[in-house]
């Protein structure tokens, strides 16, 4: 700053100073606060961190220098002959205004407080003796931001410090934190002012560890433990997958990360099996199949008459082709790798990660994963996942690995994408990149020019579109899914609103890359702009009832839809339940029929599908096999493992899990069967194959129908106040 | 910056794809960024970001996240900077704008000639109203404080605003009616000092150009004693001496035209009818301290001021006492016009030069000073309009002359706004040394109506207030400091005995506060406490221990805060206290308030 050059030399000059009467000598360029701290006087302070630049914003270090004003120690340089005096009973009272103001607006005790006891501000202010500030509370509230998954964000405890985003500018060079605003309203912002969860923050902890009060704190994993060797963060930062992470913030995760060693043939998870945790493996290889039969349930009468039981029975796709049945090769599961139809098997090796959509979104296990060799894997919840997954370098390994290993049997697992050329797909590895988003985030909105066609890796996307009167679902896309093709097949703008169901990953091709594979390949384009006008069409359909009818009337409506329909006269029912038995016996001792579900009028409704608004039974399936047709009645796909979370999810019961007999490797004598039992999820087919279904057969009553909705409701329709009956 | 991005996929979207026009802009900003990153310091990546968001905000209407987001990819710098930057600005919107965007000037003269009606009047008539239909609200000092009351309608700023024809006007706005140009005063005051009589000559810059003569130059000011009119009064030719001495280049020379305290309007009137005395006083400091780039900080309320003085300039670049070749020598200057994106704050000489430099205006830690390091870290001269002016008129007229001026003992001249209760408000010339009483009764016509003087602010709320005895004094930066208060900017404002000093001082305090930029606690915290406080005073609402935190807070407030606002909010009160003190004591023990202002609802 001076003309004769200041600090440039190693051998700087010292300057003399007086620190509360106390002469010492420093090197030129020192500041106030490290002279004193050198010499063994403390100054208090916030926003100061011997790691990050100095801020000077808290001012709790300003001590007199025989100025107008105070200096803020942190930042104000000794000089020549300056007279600093820390403790003056006004530089004391300064310091205890500024504790009380901060802590009449702070939520004491704040979460680090009661966590910990280790806030900062509560301390400081304690030791400064400010105990019941004087001043009134703060009334605009600032907010809470729970988004993120190991970070929780208390913006009321927030003291604006800058030390979070220092940390995260200066020491991880992230650049995702800033202030926003002005004044009394002024906070701290991620990107562009968005949640925590959903920014580009990489989870590195470093704004949680530079934080002095609660406003941000270690979510802790509550009632999940773990059971393995548990890891020491040294040795965690020694994987390239950790790395840029913050120490203390591995370390407040200790419980959520442990080693698992397994040896050769040991089950590491089974298909259907709940869980919460995600595995990487470290070294070692495993082996992931199913072991659940690949067919699907069907049921046939038998040959003696009406009187007989039907039967129910597994059959694969060869032996018994439903319309519309998928005819991809390749079996999504929640792993790096898909499997393939005729023999689902496939190797996981070290640096690969499994179980992702168990962890993040504590859906059943896809697939039964075994030790191939002796293998060690780190097992996570999901605060440790999500700090792999946002790490760069995982982020690269992965999209690497997905590149080298998963694109090709992605691409050809969406069957349309199945004339593609080696040399094409060659081409897309280095076009196409990996994009995450956190449930309830937009991918592409409806009315938006289209830039990209998006493969789903992981995760569940919902289709919708927004109409007057409310949005409608048109379908729940799971892995293995694509969307986005439909604006490059016509030329216009999005759509459909594709949104994030849960945490999920897409593949993103590239509009260009995605028009030139149009270009070149005009089966694609057929098969695309056939699927597309399949789908546009049974959109239609159901648009034009929207369009007609107020959304509250629409599932009323949708019964309409149906081919066929069960209905139960309740005027006529005694509710004697041999329905219910009848359709128990004849399917192996499972009802498919429960006598509950939605009214119509005085019927009672019970469809095979009721084609809802909004099909929540395709939520969650973590191996993709259950969709729709485009007539939009429910198709359980071959692949089905059997976890039960389509019944479980469906509103009306209408599917149902059956149980069968199989035969199963028997781990504990390999090369042996063993007899085990497997369900495989089914829904009610109105015994089709049958003059009339079991149920209605059955009713003493008359008062089960099977009817053909149009016809049998068009008299009913008809009258308006007939519509507004629940 | 994130090769795995987690968020929208719209960030890749080019900017603006899909909207209509959308590629013109698209061209304009590059071409823009092209253009400014040849010469990257100086006009550096700030400039073109504030450009940008207004270009966006001009086909938008506001700052949409994604037209955010794709900017911030498009010059490669971390969209949370930006957001912090447009979030910091209240001249951007982050979210749709009503299309009636209806802001009163709530500020001392506006406040004291009814503008608190003109709102009220307002909200009762679009009450009901949906707030994306019209909205209503405060907004602060506009700069027409001699014209009060002003009303800013979608960014147009109306002054001498009546109840009904704001109504009319934000009528107009939300039935999308376009709306009239403002009425500009383009009257020309008389400067008595302008030694061009009405077209500058810039006869400083020619004799510099053939002598050199820089140690003149230094000498003439020192001599005339021209001090910092901002405001500050650092002693002008010592600011610019300190720079001359700099190693450091580039240097920069900077002018702060962001004149934005309640009450201060004098450098508008400078800037439009002396613009050249301005510019050839940028240019004299460019020359002196060898900075070959100026720019002149404007607050963007400004508009009028701002096209005179850029008609100047353009006519300096065609005679050639602007640019590289400056009357066919080898010394160069050039001078550009920065619009501020708005706050008070960025009055703060220190803030100025973070907006400039296109980040959030908050002041920094000082030392260092921007004489050593100033606008991108390089020696800068910060002067007021008014002081540039100024040192024009010593260098042509002489130190002797400028002396000569004043009375009572002062000398110079000095350019002063009067608003507030008066017949005449305005902005004038008069020579240092003029009592306040002569200002008042004779310069600004006295009070209206025949009603005594209660008090006055001598400069805005920064000066505090003082009481009609004390009106005696004479314009004098000692006499007035001796006082307790300062000559400061010149911002008179005038109280008549029917206003509420208590009031007055709860006005001023909320002014800071609202316009606290909130980087340091003490200003930040210390502005909104102080203003709950008072706000209970005006209402009769107090607690035993309340002069004694208010003591408490402001020397907390003084002694720490990083810059002048947060050191001069405890004064107004303070003022108040110490010369009426009776009107708190009301107030607070008998529930009156002596103006009738206060407990009137």
């Amino acid at each position: 700053m001076s003309p004769d050059g200041a600090g440039t030399s190693t051998s700087a000059k010292q300057v003399q100073l007086t620190i509360d009467g106390v002469g010492v000598s420093v090197p030129q360029g020192t500041t106030i606060f490290d002279a004193a701290r050198i010499n063994g006087i403390e100054i208090p302070t916030l926003c100061h961190q011997q790691n990050e630049t100095p801020a000077g914003v808290c001012r709790v270090c300003v001590v007199d220098v025989g100025q107008r004003v105070y200096a803020a120690s942190c930042i104000r340089q000794a000089d020549n002959g300056m007279v600093v005096k820390t403790n003056t009973e006004p530089v004391l009272n300064v310091r205890r205004t500024l504790f009380e103001l901060l802590m009449a607006d702070h939520p004491s005790p704040c979460a680090r407080q009661q966590h910990s006891g280790d806030c900062e501000l509560e301390r400081r202010a304690a030791q400064a003796g400010v105990t019941q500030p004087r001043f009134p509370k703060r009334t605009i509230p600032r907010g809470h931001d729970d988004s993120s998954l190991v970070i929780a964000v208390d913006h009321e405890a927030c003291i604006l410090c800058d030390r979070c985003i220092r940390g995260c500018d200066e020491i991880r060079h992230f650049q995702v934190l800033s202030r926003r605003g002005k004044g009394y309203q002024a906070g701290v912002a991620f990107d562009n002012n968005l949640p925590m969860g959903t920014s580009s923050c990489h989870s590195c902890g470093e704004c949680m560890v530079s934080c002095p009060t609660g406003a941000l704190t270690n979510k802790r994993v509550i009632g999940q433990k773990l059971e393995g060797q548990s890891v020491d963060p040294e040795v965690l930062l020694t994987l390239p997958v950790f790395k840029n992470v913050s120490g203390t913030f591995l370390e407040l995760n200790r419980n959520a990360i442990v080693e698992r060693r397994f040896r050769a043939g040991d089950i590491i998870c089974r298909e259907g099996d709940f869980g919460a945790t995600a595995f990487y493996i470290t070294e070692g290889k495993a082996e992931v199949f199913l072991q659940s039969p690949i067919a699907h349930v069907k049921t046939e009468g038998g040959s003696h008459g009406f009187l007989s039981k039907l039967r129910s029975m597994l059959t694969s796709r060869q032996e018994d082709q439903r319309s519309e049945e998928s005819s991809r090769p390749f079996i999504p599961i929640d792993a790096s790798v898909d499997l393939p139809y005729q023999n689902p098997i496939a190797e996981l090796g070290p640096g690969e990660l499994f179980g992702e959509m168990t962890c993040m979104s504590y859906y059943p296990r896809s697939a039964t994963v075994r030790a191939k060799t002796d293998c060690t894997m780190l097992e996570m919840l999901r605060n440790v996942l999500d700090i792999m997954q946002r790490n760069k370098t995982f982020r690269e390994q992965l999209e690497r690995n997905y590149k080298k290993r998963a694109l090709d049997s992605h691409l050809r697992s969406v069957p349309v994408l199945a004339p593609l050329t080696p040399d094409f797909i060659e081409h897309l590895r280095d076009r196409v990149e990996l994009q995450r988003f956190q449930p309830g985030q937009i991918i592409c909105s409806q009315g938006e020019p289209a830039d990209s066609f998006y493969l789903i890796r992981l995760g569940f996307v919902k289709v919708s579109q927004h109409h007057p009167g409310g949005d409608i679902v048109l379908a729940y896309l799971a892995r293995g899914s694509y969307f986005g093709e439909m604006a490059f097949l016509t030329n216009t703008p999005r759509m459909a609103t594709c949104t994030a169901l849960d945490h999920v990953e897409v593949v993103r091709v590239p509009g260009e890359d995605f028009r030139l594979m149009l270009e070149r390949f005009p089966d694609i384009r057929k098969k695309l702009e056939d699927a597309a006008a399949e789908h546009m069409e049974a959109n239609r359909m159901r648009l034009r009832q929207v369009a007609d009818v107020p959304v509250d009337q629409f599932l009323h409506q949708g019964l309409m839809e149906a081919q066929s329909l069960l209905i139960l006269d309740l005027d006529r029912c005694t509710r004697c339940d041999q329905c219910v038995r009848a359709c128990a016996d004849a399917h192996d001792g499972v009802s498919r029929l429960i006598r509950e579900g939605l009214r119509f009028d005085r019927y009672l409704v019970a469809t095979s599908c009721r084609q809802c608004r909004d099909p929540l039974c395709m939520v969650g399936c973590p191996v993709g096999s259950i969709r729709r047709r485009n007539s939009l009645e429910v198709i359980i796909e071959d692949w089905c493992i059997g976890c039960g979370l389509c019944a479980n999810n469906c509103p009306y019961g209408n599917i149902n899990m059956h149980p069968f007999p199989v035969e199963l490797d028997d781990p504990s004598h390999p090369g042996r069967k063993m007899a085990s039992v497997k369900v495989k999820a089914t829904s009610c087919d109105l015994c089709l194959n049958h003059a009339e279904p079991s149920c209605v057969y059955a009713c003493p009553h008359d008062a089960a129908h099977r009817v053909n909705p149009p016809e049998f409701f068009a008299g009913l329709l008809k009258q308006p106040e007939m519509m507004k009956r629940r | 910056m994130h090769g795995y991005t987690t968020n929208s996929p719209r960030n890749q979207s080019p900017i603006y794809s899909g909207h209509e026009g959308g590629s013109c802009y698209t061209i304009r900003a590059l071409l823009s960024f092209a253009s400014k990153s040849s010469n990257s310091e100086s006009n550096g990546a700030s400039g073109i970001v504030f450009e940008q968001l207004r270009a966006i905000q001009r086909d938008f209407g506001y700052l949409p996240a994604e037209q955010l987001q794709a900017l911030a990819t498009q010059i490669k710098v971390p969209v949370s900077h930006i957001h912090a930057v447009a979030s910091f600005y209240p001249h951007f919107h982050l979210t749709p704008p009503p299309k009636a965007d209806v802001r009163v000037c709530a500020d001392m003269s506006c406040h004291l000639l009814g503008g608190d009606a003109v709102k009220h009047h307002l909200e009762t008539s679009f009450r009901g109203v949906d707030a994306q239909e019209v909205s209503i609200r405060d907004v602060s000092c506009l700069g027409r404080c001699d014209q009060a009351p002003a009303v800013m309608i979608n960014d147009r700023i109306y002054a001498h605003v009546k109840s009904q024809e704001a109504v009319a006007l934000a009528q107009d706005a939300r039935s999308g009616k376009p709306l009239p140009e403002p009425f500009h005063d383009s009257k020309r005051m008389a400067v008595v000092s302008d030694p061009y009589d009405g077209t500058g000559q810039y006869t400083v810059v020619r004799r510099f150009v053939e002598t050199r003569n820089w140690e003149g130059i230094i000498a003439a000011l020192k001599e005339g004693g021209l001090r910092g009119m901002g405001g500050a009064g650092f002693p002008t030719w010592s600011k610019w001496d300190l720079v001359r001495k700099e190693p450091a280049t580039p240097k920069y020379v900077v002018c702060n035209a962001d004149e934005s305290e309640p009450g201060t309007i004098k450098d508008r009137g400078i800037m439009e009818n002396v613009p050249y005395l301005v510019i050839e006083g940028m240019i004299t400091a460019g020359l002196v301290t060898g900075a070959r780039k100026g720019i002149l900080y404007i607050r963007h309320e400004y508009e009028y001021p701002k096209e005179v003085l850029q008609k100047e300039i353009d006519r300096c670049y065609e005679l050639g006492f602007l640019g590289s070749r400056i009357l066919g020598s080898d010394l160069a200057f050039d001078l550009e016009i920065f619009v501020s994106p708005g706050g008070y704050i960025c009055g703060e000489e220190s803030a100025l030069l973070e907006a400039i430099e296109g980040k959030r205006a908050e002041p920094r830690n000082k030392p260092p000073f921007p004489v050593s390091v100033g606008l991108w870290g390089k020696p800068t001269v910060i002067n007021n309009v008014e002081t540039f002016c100024l040192a024009t008129v010593i260098l042509t007229k002489g130190a002797e002359w400028f002396k000569a001026q004043g009375k009572n003992g002062a000398f110079g001249t000095k350019f002063v706004g009067i608003s507030g209760d008066v017949v005449r408000p305005g902005i004038f010339e008069v020579p240092m040394g003029i009592t306040y009483n002569e200002l008042l009764f004779e310069k600004a016509g006295g009070i209206p109506g025949g009603k005594a003087l209660l008090g006055f602010a001598p400069s805005g709320p920064s000066s505090g207030y003082l009481p009609a005895s004390m009106a005696t004094l004479p314009l004098d930066w000692n006499e007035v400091a001796k006082a307790g208060s300062m000559v400061g900017s010149g911002a008179i404002v005038v109280c008549d005995e029917t206003r509420c000093m208590l009031d007055m001082a709860l006005n001023a305090t909320r002014f800071y506060r609202n316009e606290s930029c909130g980087k340091c606690v003490p200003c930040r915290m210390g502005s909104q406490k102080m203003v709950e406080m008072l706000k209970g005073w005006t209402e009769g609402r107090s607690s035993p221990g309340d002069m004694a935190l208010l003591d408490e807070l402001s020397s907390a407030m003084k002694l720490a805060s990083i810059c002048g606002l947060g050191q001069v909010v405890p004064v107004p009160i303070a003022s108040v206290l110490k010369h009426f003190p009776n009107v708190v004591d009301d107030h607070l023990s008998r529930r009156h308030c002596p103006g009738g202002v206060c407990f009137s609802q």
